[in-house]
């Protein structure tokens, strides 16, 4: 239902560490059905809360050329009703039941969830599984959905201050890779499509053998395998997913972009540079260095052009940690009429600063400190631990236990490390320089 | 792990045979026996300086989280209007025996967080560093720096910002949707200028925090792995001996409704998309009966995404991603607001549709499904909500502060499910108005105004502060 903000996406993927100290470690048993489907359930009887979800490994990179959006727009498409559920009776059935779900989309995969009481249990497995097995696509569902989406695009981006940021990077910082595209696509390849390629789309990606069932909340688990088998046992299992990562060329020179936004009055200047993705042990030394550089009030970033220099308004650095490739991001507004140039060499100053120097004891224990906070609150609610497993299932090579690692890699990361990957990654030839200005320019 | 996992499959192939014939896919499934739903109360003490302290007892992470409340109510500044905002900012700039380098650097190297505004603060740490964090929360509080330095520079931000938030259409309609509904002398109607903030002075701050930053009608919330004993031991210590002014709750004057429906309408030429509000204020405390009947029937009318506004702007139509209504209770003048992002082209498609909903929900009783699932809703979010171990703690601040009845949550859902469609009727015709309702617009005045003009209500133009502009000036 919504798209997920990639901005936001960075976030969550960075609160996501663990640590082995006590009620800390998330258990869990899982197991294939013969279909491929892989299962993970939790169970926690603190509150009588269950939590259903389905994780697809399919989002805006395994869309061809010229049909962009196909992705998110079958998340949409995929409340539209099954052979049980009547159109426009998903929703109303989660919510007559005392539940919430929502869905949404990232370059990577589309994740499907309901939060209900917990002897609705079994009304969230016949929803996930109709939704699985024979969802209705049709002509009414593709138009409607098609014009709910276009309105999507216009409230999160296009009518958005700064909603198109990310897609710039994106676009500009890969060349063959789908990520190119973004997330929500172009309009006109969804209008373009016709009702069989949805189908086929479906068939090809929307089968067990290429999704997770995670359940966590107040179940039994020897009741909940016996009701998934009833569920989803009798979908049939898909071709395989064939899935070719397009290798990038390294960039080696710096590329300069400059777009217009009409819906702001302050420039936003940003440096982005391509990173490893999200299951390499660089993306979370990348991680760290986010949070030294903007990661609270005495972050170097900050202090310096927030607090002391007074030069800034905001300064943001992040991890968008995607599965093939991080889009790494560094940025500032300005505050009184500050210029562009100032801000970005006082930014350049601070990374060639985190490439010369190791960062001290302090401020690395500061970090350690940060990422367990963070982790402790990442696992507090039955979704948010739902969406955790899947996620060290579908990205971390089938290991739904790094959940519970991840802390345990962030220690063991040492200074050393963090000042090379700086040098190796942070380098002004090798990066994207986005001048994002307010009014009208040339629209690309 | 991984013999686990085998065993764990093999039972799963038994049970995969032996139950393939018991479920009816056509059906929804039955629900299991509701789960007990218990509400422990938190431990509750008043501080000699009359703060009320709520603790509640969860050992489940290693964090405790504590949150100060002050119960100032709505605020008027009058010309200087922002200058609470402000002094909210001022207080995470330090403190007089912690420049701000320092204070920030003691909060970060513990991974924690620590935030104060003008109505409080909260913090949340690790259980091992929730001590210190909690002090430096209270030291924000009670002895901030208020440098000359810090002003001028949050002053020089704040501009900044203004600015920056000038052509957005969300942030001028929030704006303009309170100053016409209450007024721009009142509380909720006012806003900050760049006008009022440049007149603002330290002194003003000073001001502000001197009467609104006290113990006073002050509610402390302790949440997570800690004890009652050692809460109130820290409470005691950081608080205990904390003075300051006594507050008093504004006496604000009753706001009247237009007298007939109006369409207000902002022009941003920009924007790509109307930002919708369809307004009226209302009079509903949470102790009045009508509470359980009105949150039912707005739950209806546009709650959620299988209400009738989303399934009709969104579903049916396809004018919008989302269309919802809101009303609120309060102790003091509420709203309720039904509003969407829509279209250019469909604007005044729109505003027919909104209007045509609730003419429906105040003429017509709902139906018996629709009430029987709105009851089922609140009763399932109830007990999601209870995954929050602060929910309790929020149930009982808010008895003290809306003078509820002490059983007011653990009868919640007994009073959710004696609603009646009559119930719902009676209400949606008090609290949702049909003929007197301000239908407030901010879009782009030359793709939409000609098609609402011809709604037959009257169209008055606005500019981005909510003054009238003149058809002159508007050509």
């Amino acid at each position: 239902m919504s798209i997920r903000k990639n901005i936001f996406c960075a976030l969550s993927a960075f609160s996501l560490f663990s640590l082995n100290a006590r009620g800390q470690k998330v258990a869990f048993t899982e197991y294939d059905l013969p279909n491929g489907l892989h299962v993970i359930l939790h169970d926690d009887h603190h509150a009588p809360v269950v939590a259903v979800s389905v994780m697809y490994h399919v989002g805006s990179k395994n869309e061809v050329a010229g049909r962009t959006g196909f992705a998110h727009f079958f998340e949409h498409l995929l409340f539209e009703g099954s052979e049980n559920i009547k159109r426009g009776e998903f929703m109303k059935i989660v919510s007559a039941n005392g539940g919430s779900n929502n869905a949404n989309t990232t370059q990577d995969r589309t994740f499907y969830y309901e939060v209900f009481p917990s002897n609705y249990l079994q009304t969230g497995l016949w929803l996930e599984s109709e939704r699985m097995m024979h969802p209705v696509i049709n002509d009414i569902g593709v138009k409607t959905q098609d014009e709910v989406v276009k309105e999507e695009r216009r409230q999160s981006f296009d009518n958005r201050p700064y909603g198109n940021f990310i897609n710039t990077v994106a676009r500009d910082l890969f060349r063959v890779h789908p990520y190119h595209n973004g997330v929500i696509g172009e309009m006109k390849d969804i209008d373009a499509a016709k009702l069989d390629e949805f189908k086929e789309f479906f068939k090809q990606y929307y089968v067990p053998n290429n999704a997770v069932l995670t359940i966590a909340g107040d179940i039994d688990i020897a009741k909940t395998k016996g009701l998934i088998a009833d569920y989803f046992g009798q979908i049939p299992r898909g071709a395989d997913v064939v899935y070719h990562k397009a290798e990038e060329a390294p960039i080696t020179k710096e590329i300069i972009d400059t777009v217009y936004d009409a819906n702001t009055q302050l420039p936003l200047i940003a440096e982005a540079y391509r990173v490893p993705g999200r299951d390499t042990r660089d993306a979370q030394v990348m991680q760290m260095i986010a949070s030294i550089l903007s990661g609270g009030g005495s972050s170097r970033l900050y202090k310096k052009m927030v607090d002391d220099k007074k030069d800034a308004l905001q300064v943001l650095a992040f991890n968008n940690s995607l599965e093939d490739y991080g889009m790494y991001i560094i940025g500032a507004l300005p505050n009184g009429g500050a210029s562009l140039a100032s801000l970005l060499s006082d930014i350049d100053e601070e990374v060639i600063k985190l490439q010369t120097d190791l960062i001290s004891q302090e401020d690395y224990e500061k970090l350690q400190n940060q990422f367990e906070n963070n982790f402790v609150n990442a696992n507090s609610r039955q979704l948010g631990i739902v969406e955790n497993l899947a996620n060290g299932y579908t990205f971390h090579h089938k290991d739904t236990n790094e959940v519970n690692e991840q802390l345990t890699v962030i220690r063991s990361i040492t200074r050393e490390e963090i000042r090379d990957a700086a040098r190796k990654y942070l380098n002004a030839n090798q990066r994207l320089l986005l001048y994002y200005l307010p009014g009208k320019g040339k629209a690309k | 792990m991984k013999k686990f996992i085998m065993i764990a499959a093999g039972v799963l192939l038994m049970q995969y045979t032996q139950a393939q014939t018991t479920i009816d896919r056509s059906k929804q499934p039955a629900p299991g026996p509701a789960p007990v739903i218990s509400i422990k109360d938190p431990a509750t003490f008043k501080l000699s300086n009359g703060i009320t302290v709520l603790v509640v007892e969860d050992h489940r992470l290693p964090k405790v989280t504590a949150t100060y409340t002050i119960d100032a109510g709505p605020v008027t500044e009058g010309d200087k209007a922002g200058v609470l905002n402000l002094m909210g900012s001022m207080l995470n700039e330090g403190t007089k025996t912690m420049p701000k380098a320092q204070f920030d650097q003691s909060v970060d190297k513990m991974g924690a967080t620590v935030n104060l505004s003008s109505s409080g603060g909260f913090t949340s740490a690790l259980t091992r560093y929730f001590k210190s964090a909690f002090g430096l929360m209270g030291l924000a509080l009670k002895e901030p720096a208020f440098t000359q330095e810090s002003f001028d520079k949050l002053k020089s931000q704040e501009l900044t910002g203004l600015k920056s938030q000038a052509k957005n259409a969300k942030v001028i309609a929030s704006r303009v949707t309170n100053a016409l509904t209450y007024g721009k002398h009142h509380p909720d109607g006012e806003f900050e200028t760049e006008e009022t903030i440049q007149k603002l002075t330290l002194q003003d701050v000073k001001d502000a925090y001197a009467k609104y930053i006290t113990p006073s009608r002050g509610y402390l919330t302790i949440t997570g792995d800690i004890t009652p004993a050692d809460a109130k031991a820290l409470a005691n210590g950081v608080f205990g001996s904390w003075k300051g002014a006594q507050l008093a709750l504004e006496k604000l004057p009753e706001v009247p409704l237009p007298a007939k429906t109006e369409i207000d309408l902002v022009d941003v030429p920009t924007a790509v998309q109307s930002e919708i509000n369809v307004v009226n204020l209302v009079d509903l405390k949470m102790n009045n009966p009508d509470y359980f009947p009105a949150l039912i029937a707005n739950y209806i009318l546009g709650g959620g995404a299988q209400s009738r506004l989303f399934m009709n702007l969104r579903e049916k139509h396809g004018f919008t991603y989302g269309a919802y209504s809101q009303l609120t209770a309060s102790r003091f003048q509420g709203t309720f607001d039904a509003n969407a992002s829509v279209r250019n082209a469909k604007t005044d498609s729109a505003v027919t549709e909104f209007l045509r909903e609730i003419d429906r929900i105040r003429t017509e009783k709902v139906s018996d499904e629709e009430l029987a699932n709105a009851k089922a809703l609140y009763a399932g979010s109830f007990a999601r909500g209870l995954e929050d171990p602060a929910r309790t703690a929020n149930f009982a601040s808010s008895i003290l502060i809306n003078h509820l009845p002490a059983d007011f949550y653990k009868t919640y859902l007994q009073k959710i499910n004696a609603v009646t469609t009559d119930d719902v009727l009676r209400v949606a015709k008090k609290y949702m108005n049909y003929d007197n309702l301000r239908v407030i617009i901010v879009g782009s005045s030359a793709q939409v105004l000609e098609g609402l003009k011809k709604s037959g209500y009257p169209v008055n133009l606005y500019d981005k502060f909510a003054e009238p502009v003149t058809a002159a000036v508007q050509k």
